[in-house]
C-alpha cells in the first residue's frame, strides 16, 4: 500500500531533507521542549507533586509559617487545611457557647492580612504594600458585600462565608480600619487555598514569563542594578576577555602553525596549562588584580586563550601546503607567504574556530562573575536561586542562551557574507555582499579607468612570432 | 588475432621534422640537469627516488617526462621547481645554477592550487604583485593572460565556481603571468575527464605557440606525451633513471587527426614497450577465463 507523499522521504540515510522540511523541523525542535514544558506545567494530573499556596494561614502553636507562593507537598496540604478548620470550629464553638475568647486584636490584624496576596494578585494592592491595613479592611468589606469579587484566586464558598462572618463582626465596630476598633474576640481564619503545582525548580511558563517581564522592566532601588545594566556588565566582561584572548591567541596560534620552532617552543606548555582549570586561578587572580572587572576579564582570557592558541595553530597547519608551494613558485617571500597566503587562507576556518571559542567563553563568564565581588547576570541568578525564586532565574538563563545562540547565528550568517569564496554562502548572503560592496567597486573601477588613461606604457608580455 | 600493420621505426624522421630538430639543437639550453639524485630517508630505510638523472631542454621546447606511477616524476619536477632539494646533482637555467623556488620557474600542479579566496583575476595578478608591480599594472597584465586562456568572462569569478578545465587554465595563466623562463607542469590534466583533457592539450599547444616559454610536462599518459612533445624523456622506475629520450617524429602543427598517423603510432608503441616490456604484462594482467567458449561473444 502506497503511503501519502507527505509521509515519504523523512528518513533517508545520509540524505538532506528539502528546504521546507528542514525549516519545519528547526521550528519543531524549539516548539517540542516548549510544548513539553507546557504539558507538564498545565495538565494538572501530570506530575504536580506539590500544592502552591495561594492563601495561607498561621496555625496556633506551630512555628512553621507558610506564605502565599510557598510550596507544600500534596500529602501535607489537607492536614494543613484541616488544622485551620479545627481552629475555626473551636472559635465558633466558643462563640456559640457565649464564651468568646478575648485579647485577639493583634492576631486579628494579622488575620486581616491573610487576604493581602489575593489583593495583590487582583491589583488592588501593590506587592510592596502588603501591610496596608486600611486598604485591606475595605477589601474585606467589598468581598463580603459583593462589591468586589476575586476571580483569580477565586475564594472558595467556605472562605467567602468566613469573609462574610468576619465582616459582620468587624463592621459592627468600625467601617474603616483602626487598630483600636478591631474586634477583641478571635475572628475566623481564612482556610488555606492552593493549586496543584510542580516543584519550585520547575515554574510554569507563564510564571517565568511574568517574572521576566517584571525583572526586565522593573525600576530598582538606587545602588542596585537593572537587568539591562547587569546584561551590559556581563557582555563587557566576555567581550573584553575574548578580545584579549584573540589579540594574544591568534598571532601566537598562527606563528605555531607556520613555524615548527614556535610550535615546539610553546605548544607543549600551552597544552599542559590548559588542563589546569581556569577557575582554580580565581583566588590568585583576585589577589593579583584585586576586585572589579579585571580578575573576571582575566579569567575569561585564561579560559579561552590556551585553547585558542592550539586550535588556531591546528587550523593553520590544515591549510593546504600545496597553496604555499604554489605561492613560492610565483615568487612569494616567506613574509608574503604568511600575509598573502596563510592568513587569508585560514580566515574562514579561523572565523569558525572563534565562533566555537566564543561559545566556551560564556561558560567562563558565568564562573568569572562569581569570583571576587559577584556581578552581572550571574549575581542575579545566584541571589534569586538562593531564595528559590526559580521563576526569576530561568529568564536570565534563557537570556544568556538566546544571546549566545543569536550571536552565533549572526556570525554564521556573516561567514557567508565575509567569505563568499568559501562557496558555502547562499544566494541571499551573496546578494547582500554584492550590494554592500557596490560603492567600493564603483570607486575602484573609476580609479582604475583614470590610472589606465594616465599610464601610457603597454604591458611587457613577451609574445612570440610563430616559430 | 591482431592485424599487423607495418609501422615505420620511430627513428625515421621526415625531412622537415629532422630540420626542425636540427634548429632546436641550435637554440640556447633553457634547462640543464646533470647528475640529479634524490634519496628519501624513510622509517623503512633509504628510498632512491631518482638516480643520476641528466638531460637538457632547449629554449621553447616542449618536453614531456613519462614513466610509470611512482618512478619519481613528481620528485623530479619538484626539485626542478625548487620545492625539494636534490641529494646530489646540479640544475642550471640558461646557464645559471639555481636552488630554491623562484619566479623564473613556473609550476602548474595537478591539484590546481588556485587561491580560493582570490578571484580569477586576482589569482593571475598574484605573481606580478609579488614581483612588486603596482596593482594597476598587474591587473592589466592579468587581463591579457586571462584573455589568452579564454576566460575573460570569468575574471571576477572565484575558483569554486569554475570547472576543472577552467581552473587549470587559470593556473596556467597564473604561472605564465610571472613570465617564467621554464614552466613545469605535473600531470596538469590528470584529474580531468577524457574530453576536457583533449581540449586542454590543444589549448596548451595554442598557448605555447603564442608565448615564449619552455615547457617540461609530466604525464603518465602515452597519447598525451606523444601529442604534445618535441622530445619525450622516459623514466625507469626503482630507482628513477633516464631510460631514453625520444625525439617525436610527428610533424607540427599537431592535430587530433595525427593520433592515427603511422609516425604517431610507432612512437607510441615504442614507448609503450619500454614502459611495459612484453612478457611482463601477461604476468601482471588479470586473466579472465571463460567457462564456455562462446563463438558469438568473440
Ligand atoms: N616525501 C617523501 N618521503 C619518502 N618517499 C617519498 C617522498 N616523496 C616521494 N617518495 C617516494 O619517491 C618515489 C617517487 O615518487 P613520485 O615522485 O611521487 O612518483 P610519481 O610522481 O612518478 O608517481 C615513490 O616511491 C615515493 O614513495
Ligand atoms: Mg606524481
Amino acid at each position: 500500500m502506497a503511503r501519502p507523499a507527505i509521509l515519504r522521504g523523512w528518513f533517508l540515510i545520509r540524505r538532506d531533507l528539502p528546504h521546507g522540511r528542514r525549516v519545519l523541523l528547526t521550528v519543531v525542535s524549539f516548539l517540542l521542549p516548549l510544548a513539553l514544558w507546557c504539558v507538564v506545567s498545565y495538565v494538572p494530573w501530570i506530575w504536580h507533586p506539590d500544592v502552591k499556596i495561594e492563601l495561607s494561614a498561621e496555625r496556633e502553636g506551630v512555628t512553621t509559617v507558610f506564605t502565599a507562593g510557598d510550596h507544600v507537598s500534596r500529602e501535607f496540604f489537607p492536614e494543613f487545611v484541616e488544622a485551620v478548620r479545627q481552629e475555626n470550629a473551636a472559635v465558633l464553638a466558643a462563640r456559640e457557647a457565649g464564651t468568646p475568647g478575648s485579647g485577639a486584636k493583634r492576631k486579628n490584624q494579622k488575620l486581616l492580612r491573610q487576604l493581602a496576596p489575593l489583593a495583590v494578585e487582583q491589583g488592588w494592592l501593590d506587592y510592596t504594600d502588603g501591610q496596608n491595613d486600611a486598604v485591606l479592611y475595605h477589601v474585606w468589606r467589598d468581598l463580603a458585600t459583593g462589591a468586589r469579587t476575586s476571580a483569580d484566586p477565586k475564594l472558595t464558598p467556605e472562605n467567602l462565608d468566613i469573609v462574610r462572618r468576619n465582616w459582620a463582626v468587624m463592621s459592627a465596630l468600625s467601617p474603616d480600619f483602626s487598630y483600636k476598633q478591631l474586634p477583641d474576640e478571635p475572628l475566623l481564619k481564612i482556610v488555606p487555598q492552593g493549586m496543584p503545582a510542580n516543584p519550585v525548580y520547575l515554574p510554569a511558563p507563564h510564571e517565568v514569563f511574568r517574572a521576566a517581564k517584571r525583572d526586565f522592566t522593573a525600576e530598582v532601588p538606587t545602588g542596585e542594578l537593572t537587568m539591562g545594566q547587569r546584561y551590559r556588565q556581563s557582555l563587557h566582561i566576555i567581550i573584553a576577555g575574548f578580545l584579549w584572548a584573540c589579540v594574544v591567541g591568534i598571532p601566537l596560534g598562527i606563528l605555531c602553525g607556520v613555524f615548527d620552532f614556535f610550535s615546539k617552543l610553546l605548544e607543549p606548555f600551552v597544552d599542559f596549562f590548559r588542563y589546569m582549570p581556569a577557575p582554580t586561578f580565581s583566588t590568585l587572580l583576585v589577589a593579583v588584580l584585586l576586585a572589579g572587572d579585571a580578575p573576571k576579564v582575566a579569567l575569561v582570557f585564561i579560559g579561552t586563550v590556551f585553547q585558542m592558541i592550539l586550535v588556531v595553530s591546528k587550523t593553520t597547519r590544515l591549510l593546504d601546503p600545496a597553496l604555499l608551494e604554489a605561492a613560492q613558485t610565483l615568487g612569494a617571500k616567506p613574509r608574503q607567504m604568511i600575509t598573502k597566503v596563510v592568513i587569508p587562507g585560514i580566515l574562514p576556518n579561523l572565523y569558525n574556530d572563534l565562533r566555537i571559542l566564543l561559545g566556551w567563553a560564556w561558560t567562563w563568564l558565568v564562573i568569572a562573575e562569581l569570583i571576587g565581588v559577584k556581578s552581572g547576570l550571574t549575581e542575579f541568578i545566584e541571589t534569586q536561586g538562593r531564595f528559590r525564586n526559580f521563576e526569576r532565574v530561568f529568564p536570565v538563563i534563557i537570556l544568556i542562551g538566546v544571546t549566545g545562540f543569536v550571536t552565533d547565528q549572526i556570525l554564521s550568517w556573516l561567514h557567508g557574507l565575509l567569505f563568499p569564496w568559501a562557496g558555502k554562502s547562499g544566494n541571499f548572503s551573496r546578494a547582500v555582499a554584492s550590494f554592500v560592496s557596490w560603492p567600493f567597486r564603483m570607486v575602484a573601477a573609476g580609479a582604475r579607468e583614470r590610472i589606465a588613461a594616465s599610464e601610457m606604457s603597454t604591458p611587457e608580455v613577451r609574445r612570440n612570432e610563430a616559430s | 588475432m591482431s592485424t599487423h600493420v607495418e609501422l615505420p621505426s620511430y627513428r625515421e624522421q621526415a625531412p622537415e621534422v629532422a630540420a626542425r630538430f636540427a634548429r632546436l639543437q641550435q637554440r640556447p639550453v633553457a634547462l640543464e640537469v646533470s647528475g640529479l639524485t634524490k634519496k628519501f630517508e624513510t622509517p623503512r630505510g633509504v628510498v632512491t627516488a631518482l638516480s643520476d638523472v641528466s638531460f637538457s631542454v632547449h629554449k621553447r621546447e616542449l618536453m614531456c617526462v613519462i614513466g610509470p606511477s611512482g618512478c619519481g616524476k613528481s620528485t623530479l619536477v619538484r626539485i626542478l621547481a625548487g620545492l625539494e632539494t636534490a641529494t646530489a646533482g646540479e640544475l642550471k637555467v640558461y646557464g645559471e645554477p639555481v636552488s630554491g623556488p623562484g619566479p623564473d620557474r613556473g609550476m602548474v600542479f595537478q591539484g590546481y592550487t588556485l587561491f580560493p579566496w582570490l578571484s580569477v583575476k586576482e589569482n593571475v595578478m598574484f605573481g606580478p604583485k609579488m614581483a612588486g608591480k603596482s596593482s594597476f599594472t598587474a591587473e592589466r597584465e592579468a587581463r591579457e593572460w586571462i584573455d589568452l586562456v579564454g576566460l575573460a568572462k570569468f575574471e571576477n569569478s572565484y575558483p569554486h565556481q569554475l570547472s576543472g578545465g577552467m581552473k587549470q587554465r587559470v593556473a596556467i595563466a597564473r604561472a605564465l603571468a610571472n613570465q617564467p623562463r621554464v614552466l613545469f607542469m605535473d600531470e596538469p590534466f590528470g584529474a580531468l575527464d577524457a574530453q576536457t583533457r583533449c581540449k586542454m592539450q590543444s589549448y596548451l599547444l595554442d598557448i605555447w605557440k603564442n608565448v615564449d616559454i619552455t615547457i617540461v610536462f609530466i604525464t603518465h599518459d602515452l597519447d598525451e606525451a606523444v601529442f604534445l612533445s618535441d622530445r619525450i624523456l622516459v623514466l625507469d622506475a626503482n630507482p628513477g633513471r633516464v631510460a631514453e629520450i625520444v625525439e617525436v617524429p610527428v610533424p607540427r602543427p599537431r592535430s587530433e587527426q595525427q593520433l592515427f598517423d603511422p609516425t604517431f603510432m610507432a612512437t607510441r608503441k615504442h614507448i609503450d614497450h619500454m614502459m611495459h616490456p612484453p612478457g611482463q604484462e601477461q604476468k601482471e594482467a588479470p586473466v579472465l577465463r571463460m567457462a564456455v567458449a562462446d563463438p558469438d561473444v568473440i
